[in-house]
């Protein structure tokens, strides 16, 4: 396993909230080019351990590693910056900006020549309508985003964080509110964005989808992992079943 | 609709261009003169406000520092009034990121706060320095056209902030159009986010605020040699800055031409009610009135209310011609 390039690594990441543990020494390691699944009870620190990881709160003690550099208490724009793209659980779009306003606002870089270029600069929009069309809401690139149904927002908010050209996709309950026939959409989507390399950590309560979607599954209970490996394995894990069901 | 959105701009500007020779006399031009100062101060509060919507109430800060910085570098170091204002706005920009560093780290009501300390701050510092500012006895600062009689001054000191008010819209319509503007807008809607998508958000929101004390100062430095007194209570008082949210609120943050509406209607009437009611404090609560009225029926401004597109509230997720395919099959 340490073979292995690993994308992220966390080391000993805590983080304690007013005497609360939220995240309590979790060392944990991503398989590089797969899809990992992040499960647990609620509360068990799922949602604090993706701030941690893209910087959006500091952790009390240990290291969060990318790609070999340390990116511990990098603001998370820089967290960005180094290909962590990331969604949040729920659903964080601009709602009173279009939806191709919306795509733009992701930075790759900062240089001033870019960022001063025009919102219609060219390339960019190409890139941002090569991104809504996939997620097939091309149509709607001059709404605002607060008219769009929350599938389509979701379905936004993926785009914006594709647009950064991640290498690695962070998504904090993509299932969560949304019907059916949209899961199975994300999905395939997840899948095809991960045949082109990119390395996905997805939170979800949604078992079946976990399950049916990803290489590798992380579960955590009280704020560290307890379990890990393919999901067949994890599922049939007694320390799982017990954080899970309380036996 | 299209072409009365952009013929009545040029339309406004031509009005606005040979304004001093329509009028019957010269009080008239100098109210006129104070108008665009005020549109051009309200439009480049805009671009902070608008943009990023930070609230600062303390934006005459930089109007007085931009005043006084221009005032003592003619009266103590003789240096020429062009050299003297430019030199002073530049002063103060660098004053503005050093100051911006610190207050832009705290959001919402707190910023507010940060923002009338500020203009308090300066206030007692302007007012205590007596030595280099004259204190509270104000600094006199000479005409630099003294061959021209006052009314003549007022007139090309209206054109002077009718320069600024068109380079402040300038630069509000090319960030507008930028993506550093989007991500300034971002900031507004959701800074965490902005963030984790990768805009720098504390980089943008202090050059903006930067830039937004740019043109304040600039307004200031030509105030100063225009009027020649600066009394630090009224150069530093939170009433300017109020008026600078006051005008952009009401004619809409979200809009380039909104600060500049909001100040054709507000500025005059300041001054209507100046002279009809004395010289009183009645018309700050006739300015107060608007304000309220304002935040209650249109809280989005003037011109949100004016071009309000109706989207509606519900996109389908199909379009209608995908619609009527699925059904064909």
């Amino acid at each position: 396993m340490s073979d292995t390039a690993s994308s992220l690594r966390t080391e000993g990441l805590s983080k304690s909230f007013g005497g609360v543990l939220a995240v309590d020494g979790a060392t944990v390691e991503l398989r590089d080019g797969k899809i990992n699944g992040l499960i647990g009870p609620n509360g068990s620190g799922k949602t604090t351990f993706f701030n941690l990881i893209t910087g959006m709160i500091k952790p009390d003690a240990g290291r969060v590693l990318y790609r070999g550099r340390d990116i511990t208490r990098h603001s998370p724009h820089r967290i960005a910056h180094a290909g962590l793209g990331r969604t949040f659980q729920l659903c964080r779009i601009f709602p009173r900006l279009t939806v191709l306003e919306n795509m733009l606002v992701a930075v790759r870089r900062t240089r001033l020549r870019e960022l001063l270029a025009g919102l219609r600069d060219k390339g960019e929009v190409e890139r941002a309508r090569h991104w809504l069309r996939r997620m097939g809401i091309e149509h709607l690139e001059d709404a605002e985003a607060r008219d769009l149904s929350y599938g389509q927002q979701k379905l936004l908010e993926l785009a914006a964080v594709l647009m950064a050209e991640p290498e690695l996709v962070l998504l904090d309950e993509p299932a969560g509110g949304v019907n059916p026939a949209l899961i199975d959409r994300i999905v395939s989507l997840v899948r095809d964005l991960n045949a082109e390399g990119r390395t996905f950590l997805v939170v979800e309560h949604n078992m079946d989808m976990v399950m049916g979607m990803c290489d590798h599954v992380i579960v955590f209970d009280r704020g560290a992992p307890i379990a890990e490996g393919p999901p067949s394995a994890v599922r049939e894990d007694p320390k799982v079943l017990e954080a899970y069901l309380g036996v | 609709m299209r072409i009365a959105s952009r013929g009545l701009p040029l339309l406004v500007a031509a009005l606005a261009i040979a304004y001093p020779f329509l009028v019957p006399n010269f009080y008239l031009v100098y109210a006129g003169a104070l108008t665009v100062m005020y549109a051009a101060m309200a439009t480049s509060w805009n671009l902070l406000g608008g943009f990023t919507g930070y609230v600062s109430l303390g934006h005459s800060a930089f109007f007085g520092l931009g005043a006084y910085g221009t005032g003592l570098l003619v009266v103590r170091a003789g240096v020429p009034w062009v050299v003297a204002l430019l030199a002073s706005a530049l002063l103060v920009t660098v004053f503005a990121v050093v100051v911006g560093i610190a207050a832009v780290r705290v959001r919402g009501a707190s910023f507010v706060i940060v923002s009338i300390a500020l203009v308090s701050m300066m206030n007692l510092v302007v007012q205590g320095w007596r030595s280099l500012t004259g204190g509270s006895t104000g600094l006199q600062v000479p005409s630099p056209f003294p061959d021209l009689h006052r009314g003549q001054t007022h007139m090309v000191f209206f054109y002077l902030f009718l320069a600024l008010l068109a380079l402040a819209l300038a630069s509000w319509w090319y960030v507008s159009r930028s993506r550093f503007g989007a991500g300034l807008r971002a900031i507004r809607e959701d800074e965490d986010k902005a963030e984790s998508l990768g805009v720098p958000t504390a980089a943008y929101k202090v050059t903006a605020f930067a830039l937004s004390a740019l043109f304040v100062a600039l307004a200031g430095g030509l105030y100063a040699v225009w009027f020649g007194s600066l009394d630090p209570i009224f150069v530093f008082s939170i009433l300017i800055g109020s008026y600078m949210v006051l005008m952009s609120l009401l004619g809409g943050v979200r809009h380039l031409f909104g600060p500049l509406l909001g100040a054709l209607i507000v500025a005059p009437a300041g001054e209507y009610f100046l002279i009809a009611l004395g010289e009183t404090q009645i018309h700050l609560t006739a300015t107060g009135l608007v304000l309220v009225l304002v935040v209650l029926f249109m809280p989005d401004g003037i011109l949100a209310r004016l071009t309000r597109r109706r989207a509606g509230p519900s996109i389908p997720d199909e379009t209608a011609e995908q619609r009527l395919q699925g059904v064909a099959q």
